[in-house]
This record gives structure tokens, sequence and C-alpha cells, in this order.
């Protein structure tokens, strides 16, 4: 006996797209940098770099500090604070990936 | 606009560095409040920080010290005939602070400096909660 709710729920419900992939109009992953399609190995490395770069910041600063040529005791202390946040946001969004594709290949098939 | 990843950060720091350069402003006004100087020269001129926001809007935000404005040369004359700088009146020239307003300002400088300071605790807390959402 077909319950008439569900099946008039279910008429109202449009069928599920197909997951479709977004055209990528440069697939070469070097060249999108900044781009809306960019691969996610490309979003990483963008990533890595930027920690990259706020590390050398970090240090450059550490080394001035040893020296005694730096000039706000803060710029040191906020530019470590950034360098290990960015490190964390790191971390953080290549855990999330490892977790989906692990999630992935544990699908039953 | 595009404000940089942890921009509270970049804007915190700005606000710690004028407060810094307020709190140097006011050493310098406080170190000097008894020099002594000849009538027929100026007294040491009080420095006063001049705050000027950055447009947010536009760039990056936070604050920057526009500029350093001082104080009158005149000062106030002593009468001080022991002191080897005074005139043939017995005078010499002091510098017109007021010991009450540098501490004062001394006071809002190192509240200014450590508020900021603790702006950047609390965006380092509040980042550091967005980075561990759906983590365990």
């Amino acid at each position: 006996m077909p319950i008439s709710g569900i099946s008039a729920m279910s008429a109202s419900i449009a069928p599920i797209a197909p997951i479709i992939r977004p055209a990528m109009p440069t697939t070469d992953a070097t060249a999108a940098v900044g781009g809306a399609g960019q691969s996610f190995a490309t979003m990483l490395t963008k990533g890595l770099d930027n920690v990259q770069q706020m590390q050398t910041k970090a240090d450059g600063m550490a080394v001035q500090a040893a020296t005694g040529s730096l000039q706000d005791v803060h710029d040191y202390t906020i530019a470590a604070t950034q360098a290990q946040l960015a490190t964390e946001l790191t971390v953080a969004v290549r855990n999330k990936a490892v977790e989906a594709f692990s999630e992935i290949m544990r699908m039953q098939i | 606009m595009t404000t940089p990843l942890f921009g509270s950060f970049g804007i915190a720091a700005s606000g710690v560095t004028t407060y810094r350069k307020w709190l140097d402003a006011v050493s310098d006004n406080i170190a000097n409040i008894n020099d002594a100087t000849s009538t027929s020269s100026q007294a040491f001129k009080a420095k006063y920080v001049v705050a000027q926001a950055v447009n947010y809007g536009s760039g990056d935000g936070g604050v920057q010290v526009g500029g350093i404005v001082e104080g009158s040369g005149a000062g106030r004359i002593v009468y001080e005939p022991t002191n080897p700088l005074a005139d043939k009146d017995g005078n010499v020239r002091y510098p017109d602070i007021d010991l009450g307003s540098q501490m004062a300002q001394l006071m809002m400088a190192q509240r200014g400096y450590q508020a900021n300071l603790a702006v950047v605790d609390r965006a380092k807390d509040a980042y550091q909660a967005a980075i561990q959402v759906g983590r365990g």
C-alpha cells in the first residue's frame, strides 16, 4: 500500500543532478594560480609557500632579537604567532584532505 | 578591498607600535623634565605623538604615527642664581612640562599597548577555534 504522503513528497523532489566537474580553463597545475578552478595541489602549494614566507619572516626577527637589532618586541612575537597559526591551518587542511581520501578508499563497492 | 590572512594581527600590531612610540615620547619628556638651559637658548620641547588612522576601506587598516608635534620652547623662567647656566639676573629656563599630565599619558600609553596585545591574544584564540572546527 503506497503511503500517499510520501509519494506526494517524492514527486515534488527533483532528481539529483549528477555532479559535473567544473570545466577547468587550465589543466596545468602550475599555471592556475589564484583562479577559480585550481587544483588542490596548487592550493596546498600556495598555502605552504605562504607558511614558508611567514616562518622566514619570524625566523629573521628571531635572529634580529638575538643580535639586538630588533626594534619592537611584539613584531617578533606576533610574527611567530602568525606563522604558528598559518602552519596549524595548513596542517588542518591537509588532515581534512587525507580524511576525505581515506573515507573514499573505505567505500564498499 | 582584500585583507590579508589573519588581518587583525597586522592591525593590532600597528596599534602596539603606535603606543610603543607614544611610550617613547612620554619617557623622553619625563627624562628631560628637569633640563635647565640658559635663558638665551630654548628649553627642551615636549614631544607629542600624533596618531593617524590607516584607512580600513582602502588598505590594511590600523593606526600609524602621523608625526611628532613639539611643544613650546619658551618653557618657564626660574630664579636659580647658583645654577652655572644662570644669566646675570640669576634666571634659568626649564621646560614647561607637567609631570602629572605626562604620568597620565604614560598610563594611557601603557594600557593602550596592553589592550592591543590583548587583541592579538584573543584573535589568536579565535583563529585557533576556527582551525579546530570539525576536529575530533
